[in-house]
């Protein structure tokens, strides 16, 4: 075990140093956006007199490098500064959209990877016949439209004509945690419909590839059962590119639902990162696509920790 | 009124108004279009027995246009929904009343000097701020006063970048000084960056805090997500007649029309053209379809050709079908230009000039004259200018071949198009946001020497009308001169106006409000939390 | 009770029973259940869902025939070896030739086929299908039928070159990474990170607003096309010239010419914004491809045939192309299957948010987000773009099926 955690530690070190890359990036980009942030304030109401004003006040006279080491050296003492527009402390205005991020992500991943890996047993068990068939087109068009069309969909049926769940998934304060899953349960069912299609089809396309080994043809000449020998010979070899894609889906599940969560106006971390995107507003863009990279680099460690630990092979290369 | 069709039309008109579901504004200018004068169209307009507003309810308005770094400075307002929550919580001077005329807020009178420059608002004395505190004169002047000077970073710094001093007189009454007369300072006032806040110690104004004197208390504000109201008690004017007021965020849409639909909203803003039709089918729900002080131009170079000659740019405003470019563009909702920036929404309103019509055979004989037949003209346009920009010009280019002008559409992209194409072409299209008076509209871009005379319009006697109008306090002088300038701008100048686009918003069935909406935001001017009531 | 319900019901069991008596186990059972169902069905919607069963199952044959018929056509006109493979074909595999075939056609050909002009006005908003309009009209009076067309040329073109470039770089990175170890592993692992790290949505509304606006020339875009192009081809080069210096050299001028050429090309047959559009998705995607290449290869270095190979002596080209690439087509395979799909809906879901295609021009995703709204009205304007999109990546699925079937060498029922 000694070998993993000193892989932990050195991915972990790799990890900091990916973020500090990216930082880089994001800074630097958002530099190079068209027009600048107190253009982006002020809108039509610019004139070259205010703008020069609030430029001042917001110390964008500065040479960009200097701000962004400025910001670094704040960064390294975990203090990601105060947004530019509205003067609030950055963690404050992104701590409580994380959270619901997260829940909705959780919510999710819940239904849908157990679902999608089940499902995946089953198709590559009953492979070719009109069950794989059914279950293959259905999972197929459900990720081959587009989220915001989908939750559209949804939303005629299960709000305007059915009336089952709200149309929209804006949270309160003191909501019980039943009044919760019910109002986020639409949300969460596009976004199962989304990412479990993907995880299924790897789970499938994983055992399936096994299934003309050797030792697989031996397990089957044996007699075993055809359910035993995808479960205990198949799976336990194909589980590599299965959490791999669990993991991107995962983060996906995080990163990437801003469609989602502007057609169900959820208040969730990627509204407000697109929001600030269009304001320029680079601390808060920075710390989020921070939080998004960090979310990224630990679910692709614990993927590939869980590879190796799947796969002996791995652990010792030649 | 000898068509049949007008007929049909006029009962239509008359039985929409007895059921409440068109505003006096709106039916007067229907039967206006229509053909019927003024005073024949008063007549039809049947008053309807108005309900008295009742008390009470949760009023759930699903706004568009908000954003997660929007603030409560009031010099950065620039989305719609800060717009409307700055109504809802906050109060300004003055205001513009459901009927499009100027009404008190927290002062209660106003009064000039002949020449104009020297402007007395009396206060209200029961204006109060949430806080308990009574609204002072140092509040107002603090107010005004965070919009100006050198290090102001407000967006509202040229409205009144005329004032020269403030003081207060001690009476409860300010006079402001200014540099040169106007007669508009009053409806500049109405202008949303200028709300009233509660003045610090050092003359700064508090905004950090929410604390407002407007209808509602504000009791939580998330930007670009929600915000939650209760009302004021002591609020100084009448109305304010729900309990709580939640505004929701809903960018999208799709969203916001479902909202509407399934009752999780009573009423939304900005709704989307496409889908009217279908969203009147449902016998819930009220649109309420209001002219408004925005527009659409085409803006021509007064001192290039072929645009130099007054004959070539009337055959070019004579080659637009308005009717087919408000139906197919705009949906039906928006009412037609003629050529002069001045909507019927606005106040001064020339009523009497005749609507210009699409007519290629006067087009052609224009052109004859100019010697200018089989003219080609290049016109440039952006998507992003408003939605179905483009095709407006395809289909006008269409409408201009029956007078035997060739107009070639060029699309161009939308970054960049306002500091690019705008006052750099000679033909383009522009959108215009709602501005108070024609005062304010003219001298921003009619002006010989305005830096955005988009047109490059120069004309003697309108110049002239527009510096005495500024400065002329008696109404029905003051509306005679816009009405000359109007007939100028019209015939002579180079500024091409297809539509004046409407509001269009929505409501619920049982949220009732008065027979006028003010033209000038949606939802009621943005005062319909404190406007609009539950019907009981 | 109608003649309908009655002929319905009197077919399906004589079907059931026709099928018992020959002996049938696979039919009887699924004829018997189908006609079990239908009972319920039947009681519970009346005669209007068996009409619908009876529509569906039509359709289904219909499918089915065409798809029998394309494949005898595709097994007459091929060679003898490619008949052989093309009449071991599944049916939905032939399907989805049929499909991805008239796919091609429509957009190859669009200008013939569509009836009107790409953007052109010819009728009332939502007007309803009539002569001259096979689906009616979109929000300001152009034919849908004409649009999907069009739109069969640019979205296709457009995601089938974002797909491939994303393949080609993300692929070879992969292979090379995987079979030089190493810290050439790690430094192209890390780069891979870092891209994928931040949000696809994200960065690609970073990179579209940078250089969507002013700077989308045909410079820039020949400058990017050629940047990837000597990037993707490095990788080649590495891999073949091992450490001799004379096929570095001789591999680095072929190379320059050949990414000169390449993107010459794409400039002829793109935009530039398109060009730039494409290269969003290519560098987005490509990250995700090297990962899994990288995983599966892992997987496959590690096997006892290429220690045999490297003990051989063998290079490292050989290694990818021989012995690597065949035992890792599959995941692959299937994987350019749904980034395909992927790329679509990124697409798409640009538009959504104001980005990607610029209208007019036709493309499946816009059409969807511009009568997006309609569906809350029942109204299916917004369907039918989508069902283009997804009748397409189901096609090219299940075509990918049928390969990673054949690859995976499963010859079992």
């Amino acid at each position: 075990m000694g070998d993993i955690l000193g892989l932990i530690g050195k991915r972990l070190g790799l990890g900091l140093v990916i973020l500090l890359v990216i930082s880089a990036i994001i800074f630097f980009m958002v530099e190079l956006l068209p027009g600048d942030i107190a253009q982006a304030v002020l809108g039509q109401g610019a004139t070259d007199e205010n703008l020069a004003a609030l430029r001042r006040e917001m110390g964008l006279d500065k040479p960009a490098i200097v701000r962004y080491f400025e910001w670094l050296g704040g960064a390294v003492t975990f203090d990601f500064g105060n947004s530019i527009v509205t003067g609030e402390r950055v963690s404050v205005l992104i701590g409580e959209r994380f959270r619901n991020t997260l829940f909705l992500a959780t919510y999710a991943a819940a239904i849908a990877v157990p679902l999608a890996i089940i499902l995946g047993i089953v198709v590559a068990l009953l492979r070719n016949t009109v069950f794989d068939r059914v279950a293959n087109v259905l999972t197929l068009t459900s990720i081959s439209s587009p989220e915001f069309f989908l939750g559209y969909i949804l939303i005629l049926y299960f709000s305007v004509n059915w009336g089952m769940f709200p149309a929209i998934a804006s949270l309160s304060q003191n909501m019980s945690l039943w009044d919760l899953l019910h109002r986020t349960f639409l949300p969460a069912l596009t976004l199962v419909l989304v990412v479990t299609a993907h995880m299924m089809r790897m789970t499938r396309a994983a055992i399936i590839n096994l299934m003309a080994s050797p030792y697989i043809e031996m397990a089957r000449l044996k007699g075993t059962p055809p359910w035993k020998v995808i479960v205990r010979h198949a799976l336990p070899n194909a589980w590599a590119p299965i959490i791999n894609v669990v993991a991107l889906n995962l983060a996906y599940l995080i990163t990437g639902v801003v469609l989602v969560e502007v057609v169900f106006v959820y208040p969730g971390i990627g509204q407000a990162l697109v929001d600030n995107v269009s304001k320029r507003d680079f601390p808060v863009v920075q710390a989020a696509c921070l939080i998004f990279a960090a979310t990224f680099i630990l679910l692709n460690l614990a993927a590939d920790v869980g590879a190796i630990l799947t796969n002996p092979r791995l652990r010792h290369p030649k | 009124m000898t068509n049949v069709k007008d007929q049909i039309l006029m009962d239509r008109l008359a039985e929409a108004a007895r059921e409440g579901s068109i505003s006096r504004r709106s039916f007067m200018n229907y039967s206006m279009a229509a053909g019927l004068s003024a005073s024949a169209a008063t007549g039809l307009w049947t008053s309807k027995a108005q309900a008295a507003p009742s008390m009470g309810g949760t009023f759930r308005l699903g706004a568009h246009d908000g954003n997660t770094s929007d603030t409560h400075d009031p010099g950065s307002y620039v989305t719609f929904s800060m717009i409307q929550v700055a109504h809802t919580f906050r109060s300004y001077l003055t205001l513009i009343e459901p009927d499009g005329s100027l009404g008190p807020d927290v002062a209660s009178e106003w009064s000039a000097t002949p020449d104009a420059k020297e402007w007395t608002f009396k206060l209200n004395d029961k204006a109060t701020f949430h806080s308990g505190r009574k609204v002072t004169a140092n509040d107002v002047i603090a107010s005004l006063n965070h919009h100006r000077g050198e290090e102001s970073t407000s967006a509202a710094k040229a409205l009144v970048s005329d004032v020269v001093d403030m003081t207060d007189n001690g009476d409860g009454s300010i006079t402001v000084t200014l540099e040169a007369g106007n007669a508009d300072l009053p409806w500049l006032l109405t202008d949303y960056h200028l709300a009233i806040c509660p003045a610090n110690e050092d003359g700064s104004i508090d905004w950090k805090s929410g604390d407002g004197c407007g209808p509602y208390k504000l009791t939580n504000a998330e930007f670009g997500v929600g915000y939650n109201f209760v009302r004021h008690d002591d609020w100084h004017l009448e109305g304010a007649y729900f309990d709580e007021v939640v505004i929701t965020v809903l960018n999208d849409p799709n969203a916001r029309q479902t909202a509407l639909v399934t009752g999780d909203v009573d009423a939304i803003t900005q709704l989307e053209l496409k889908t009217l039709s279908l969203l009147q089918r449902d016998p819930n729900i009220e649109i309420d379809n209001v002219p408004s002080a925005a527009a659409i131009t085409m803006p021509m170079f007064c001192d290039q050709a072929p645009f130099d000659n007054p004959d070539v740019r009337n055959a070019l405003k004579l080659s637009m079908n308005r009717q087919e470019i408000i139906d197919k563009i705009a949906f039906g909702t928006a009412t037609a230009g003629n050529d002069f920036h001045h909507s019927p929404a606005m106040p001064y309103w020339p009523e009497d000039i005749p609507q210009r019509e699409y007519d290629p055979d006067e087009a052609k004989s224009l052109l004859q004259k100019a010697g200018a037949e089989g003219l080609s003209v290049e016109i440039k346009v952006a998507d992003s200018v408003f939605s179905g920009a483009v095709d407006m010009c395809v289909l006008y280019a269409e409408h201009a071949k029956a007078s035997g002008i060739d107009i070639t559409v060029n699309r161009v992209p939308s970054d960049g198009y306002y500091s690019d194409v705008w006052l750099k072409e000679p033909w383009c299209v522009v959108q215009w946001g709602a501005r108070p008076t024609p005062d304010v509209m003219y001298s921003l871009a009619y002006k010989s020497d305005a830096s955005w005379n988009e047109s490059h319009w120069q004309n003697d006697r309108f110049n002239e009308l527009l510096l005495q109008a500024k400065a002329e306090l008696d109404n029905d002088r003051r509306a005679e001169m816009y009405a000359e300038m109007a007939l100028l701008a019209r015939n002579d100048g180079g500024t091409l106006i297809p539509m004046f686009p409407n509001f269009v918003y929505a409501r619920r069935k049982n949220v009732q409000h008065g027979p006028d909406l003010a033209p000038s935001w949606q939802m009621d001017g943005a005062r319909a939390c404190s406007r609009w009531w539950f019907e009981s | 009770m109608s003649y309908f319900v009655f002929g319905f019901y009197a077919l399906l069991l004589t079907a059931s029973c026709l099928a018992a008596y020959f002996d049938k186990r696979t039919w009887f059972l699924t004829i018997f259940a189908f006609t079990l169902v239908s009972f319920v069905l039947g009681i519970v919607g009346g005669t209007s869902t068996l009409q619908t069963v009876t529509l569906l199952a039509g359709l289904l044959a219909l499918a089915a025939m065409v798809s029998y018929a394309f494949r005898e056509f595709l097994v007459a006109i091929a060679s003898n070896n490619m008949a052989k493979e093309l009449r071991t074909a599944p049916l939905t595999a032939a399907f989805g030739l049929f499909v991805i075939f008239t796919y091609a056609v429509a957009g190859i050909f669009a200008p013939w086929i569509a009836p009107h002009g790409e953007a052109e006005v010819i009728s009332t908003a939502f007007a309803p299908p009539d002569d001259s309009m096979l689906l009616g009209a979109d929000q300001l009076g152009r034919d849908i039928f004409s649009r999907i067309i069009y739109g069969t040329r640019n979205t296709v073109s457009l995601a089938l070159s974002g797909t491939l470039m994303a393949f080609i770089l993300g692929a070879l990175a992969g292979l090379l990474a995987a079979t030089t170890g190493g810290w050439f592993d790690q430094v192209l692992g890390r780069v891979s990170d870092v891209i994928m790290s931040i949000p696809s949505l994200i960065f690609a509304l970073l990179m579209l607003s940078i250089f969507g606006g002013a700077l989308a020339t045909d410079t820039t875009s020949f400058a990017l096309l050629f940047v990837f192009a000597m990037v993707t081809g490095l990788l080649v080069v590495i891999a073949r010239a091992e450490s001799n210096i004379m096929s570095w050299v001789i591999g680095l001028a072929v190379l320059v010419a050949a990414a000169a050429g390449f993107s010459t090309g794409m400039l002829i047959l793109f935009n530039p914004s398109e060009v730039i559009l494409i290269m969003v998705v290519g560098v987005i995607y490509a990250p995700r491809v090297f990962r899994l290449t990288r995983a599966v290869a892992g997987n496959v270095v590690v096997m006892d045939y290429i220690e045999a190979a490297k003990l051989r002596g063998e290079g490292k080209w050989y290694l990818i192309r021989r012995e690597i690439l065949p035992n890792s087509t599959a995941p692959l395979v299937a994987e350019f299957g749904l980034e395909f799909c992927f790329v679509f809906l990124l697409v798409a879901g640009l538009s959504f948010l104001g980005l990607g295609i610029q209208p007019p021009t036709a493309d499946w995703g816009s059409m969807v987000r511009e009568n997006a709204t309609l569906i809350s009205f029942g109204d299916i304007t917004p369907l039918i773009p989508a069902a283009a999109i997804a009748l397409l990546t189901v096609a090219v699925n299940f075509v990918v099926d049928w390969m990673l079937h054949r690859s995976s060498g499963l010859k079992e029922q």
